[in-house]
């Protein structure tokens, strides 16, 4: 099975089962790591609605990881992106890298989520208590991803 | 005919469009000036900086022509995920 992919989801996905199928797929790899970002828990009755431009955002995505494979010797990747409705606590990102030696995977994952936070072509919104809102990039955001030009 | 997509912001002031290339709009600088004459809140978010356009999936920097059969994407400044 291949371990390198991305998939753009519509649904719930459960990170731990991902985490299993992808250790099982890069067989020969050293170290392995794995982030999941889930929906923050703090706001009760908040629904986040994330959405995609279908093709466009997939390409956009797989031009980044073909730049963190340039860049780290990976033995291999995976991302999974949530869009549509979620609710507080769900999991919204799952991305893993695996290497032969625990800095490229450390480094390539905290690439590969950095520009997915400021970079990848999503919008979302927050909805508490009746209010929408639509969501930018934190500053911070910006900077983390200005750290690896 | 052309599809005109419209995402975040700009999407929730206008739907996706499958319409005739109009006569007179034969690049993208023309197509958004058209656009801006149909709807007011696209108007309003049209003029918001930060917005980026795509052709056919490609993000454009500069003025581009339109063919029929294009798929003109106008989309507000990213969330990220």
């Amino acid at each position: 099975m291949t371990a390198s992919y991305l998939r753009i989801c519509d649904t719930s996905f459960d990170p731990e089962a991902e985490h299993k199928a992808f250790r099982e797929a890069v067989g020969g790899a050293g170290a392995i790591v794995a982030f999941t970002g889930l929906v923050r828990g703090e706001g009760k009755g908040l629904t986040l609605t994330l959405s995609h431009y279908p093709g466009f955002t997939e390409s956009q995505i797989s031009e980044i990881a073909r730049q963190a494979q340039a860049r780290w010797p990976l033995v291999g990747w995976r991302i999974l992106h949530r869009v549509g409705a979620m609710t507080a606590e769900e999991p919204i990102v799952f991305v893993a890298t695996a290497s032969r030696h625990r800095r490229d995977a450390f480094e390539a994952a905290d690439f590969l989520m950095d520009f997915l936070k400021s970079e990848a072509a999503f919008w979302k919104s927050e909805k508490v208590d009746g209010n929408e809102r639509w969501i930018e990039p934190r500053a911070q955001d910006i900077t983390d991803k200005n750290r690896w030009s | 005919m052309i599809e005109i997509l419209f995402f975040g912001r700009l999407g929730d002031a206008s739907d996706t469009l499958r319409i005739d290339k109009p006569k007179d709009v034969s690049d993208t600088d023309a197509l958004t000036a058209w656009l801006s004459k149909q709807n007011r809140t696209l108007e309003a978010e049209l003029n918001k900086a930060g917005n980026r356009i795509a052709v056919n999936k490609t993000i454009i920097s500069e003025n581009t022509p339109l063919n029929d059969g294009d798929e003109i994407a106008y989309m507000s400044p990213l969330s990220g995920g």
